[in-house]
């Protein structure tokens, strides 16, 4: 029995029927979450907590695709195990290793989705020049100034809230937040949106916590440099095997003894 | 713009199609279109790759840009070029429906992981786009013999541009999810667009470890290429068109 399940996750067989499954879910939801409004709020709560709040009806394909992803993971990893141990002895070791560092970032990648559907935060407000605002880690931000670069025409080229935070009433940093730059502390980020300057200057600020970004940014890095080494290595084994097939063909056409 | 950018199309359409008797027609035709896009950046004062109009030329550029070097050394050259440079003028034409965006970036937008992401993106599906018109090539000769060039060797290109393609698409949505994080405080969002693009980056996926199997080797790995180029056209302009999503072009 236990032979059977390890030789099914140990195919690469499983692999692409995991796969196609997983992609027939995520087609079918995608034409689900347009025409439900439940999936609006899907930004604002963690996934797990959204997901346990929503009617199953809406949500069926979402846990099917979750138990598709988890058997793929498992495939994944018990592939990469199997590569690595089969093939530890042999010469081209960067080709056998790149793939397994693909895998190894995709894994980080669902372990910080993992992560972030558990633990995220979102809140979104409006604040206004010295307005302050407590944070779910205790502190408190002040916001000190809201400004705006216009041009000439009236366009908006930038915006910035210049903050303070606080903790017991004592100040312990300043920063300031634009767009693409939030500012960060203790794991939560402030991001400004946009801002308004009639009647009093304010701006929608939006407090984020995401416990899956670094992981995530692990997985992206580890992916694309395995990605990168196994490009390189893959389009060269690809060449001495046109070239072989290259001399196939003109046998073929030639005929075996020909020395054109 | 309106009038350069008829007149650059018209003549970049012109040397493409030249392009199959010499191919410093197609050289032409590329300059012209880099040439283009450089310009209209340097109005701009910055990447033109915002809006339909501007993406689809860049989507056209691009194939050229990779379908020139690919085909180098290859038996009858033109001919294997010739379908390729059509997909580019195909892009060129669509790019014609849509009005160019004139205005400047909103401050969101003014970052180098937007610019790197929607680069990427179009890279990336540009060489898909080749793979799709090279499987097609596949399949149409590969019984009779008429092939440009042997049909082993135009499935190997396939799945070349497949990989490079994959790699930039990796990077692509890598430098979108620190952008979006940047931006709106969070790496993936729940909309139509993003589960597009995670399925179009699984069918790939599925393409490069199908084609590990022998039994998805020529034409099935050939149909699984020119089925993804059919995802790739959804998820860039189908999901936008016909789905609410974060990505309005």
């Amino acid at each position: 029995m236990l032979k059977k399940v390890l030789s099914f996750f140990l195919s690469l067989r499983t692999a692409i029927g995991l796969l196609f499954a997983l992609i027939f879910f995520l087609f079918f939801g995608s034409f689900v979450m347009p025409l439900r409004e439940e999936f609006q709020a899907l930004h604002a709560v963690p996934l797990f907590q959204w997901l346990a709040e929503s009617p199953f009806s809406i949500t069926w394909w979402l846990w099917v695709s979750l138990a598709i992803l988890s058997l793929l993971t498992v495939n994944t990893l018990l592939c990469s195990l199997e590569s690595v141990i089969k093939k530890r002895g042999a010469r081209q070791w960067l080709l056998i290793l790149s793939p397994q560092v693909i895998h190894a970032g995709f894994l980080f990648i669902l372990l910080a989705h993992l992560l972030s559907s558990y633990g995220s935060f979102k809140g979104t407000t409006a604040v206004y020049k010295g307005s302050m605002l407590p944070l779910p880690n205790g502190l408190t931000v002040l916001f000190d100034e809201i400004r705006a670069d216009v041009d000439q025409s009236g366009y908006v080229l930038n915006w910035a809230a210049d903050i303070r935070y606080f903790k017991d009433g004592v100040q312990i940093s300043g920063d300031s937040v634009l767009p693409n730059a939030p500012s960060f502390m203790n794991g939560f980020g402030i991001y400004i949106k946009t801002v308004r300057f009639e009647p009093y200057p304010s701006a929608i600020i939006e407090v984020s916590r995401e416990p899956g970004a670094p992981w995530a940014l692990a997985g992206g890095i580890l992916f694309l440099a395995g990605m990168t080494t196994l490009l390189i290595l893959k389009i060269r084994r690809e060449e001495i095997l046109e070239k072989d097939s290259g001399g196939r063909v003109k046998e073929e056409i030639n005929g075996p003894n020909s020395t054109s | 713009m309106k009038d350069p950018l008829l007149i650059t199309a018209i003549l970049a359409v012109a040397f493409y199609v030249f392009g199959y008797y010499r191919m410093i027609f197609v050289w032409s035709g590329l300059l012209l279109q880099v040439a283009y896009l450089f310009l209209r950046g340097a109005h701009l004062g910055r990447l033109p790759i915002i809006g339909p109009h501007d993406t689809l030329f860049f989507m056209s550029a691009s194939t050229m840009l990779f379908a020139v070097p690919m085909t180098l050394g290859l038996k009858d050259r033109q001919r294997t070029l010739f379908p390729l440079t059509g997909l580019a003028v195909f892009f060129i034409f669509l790019s014609l429906l849509y009005k160019p965006h004139n205005t400047p970036l909103p401050p969101v937008l003014k970052t180098f992981w937007f610019e790197a992401h929607v680069a990427l993106s179009f890279f990336s599906y540009a060489l898909f786009g080749i793979a799709a018109v090279l499987g097609a090539l596949y399949i149409l000769n590969k019984d009779t013999g008429g092939s440009v060039s042997p049909p082993a060797i135009i499935e190997s290109l396939q799945y070349k541009a497949i990989l490079v393609g994959y790699c930039f698409f990796s990077a692509a949505m890598v430098f979108g999810g620190i952008w979006a994080y940047l931006a709106w405080g969070t790496y993936w969002l729940w909309t139509p667009k993003e589960l597009w693009t995670v399925i179009l980056w699984l069918f790939y996926s599925l393409y490069l470890h199908a084609r590990l199997r022998q039994w998805w080797t020529g034409t099935p790995s050939a149909v699984l290429g020119i089925v993804g180029f059919i995802i790739v056209m959804f998820t860039y302009l189908g999901v936008s068109l016909f789905m609410k999503s974060s990505h309005t072009f």
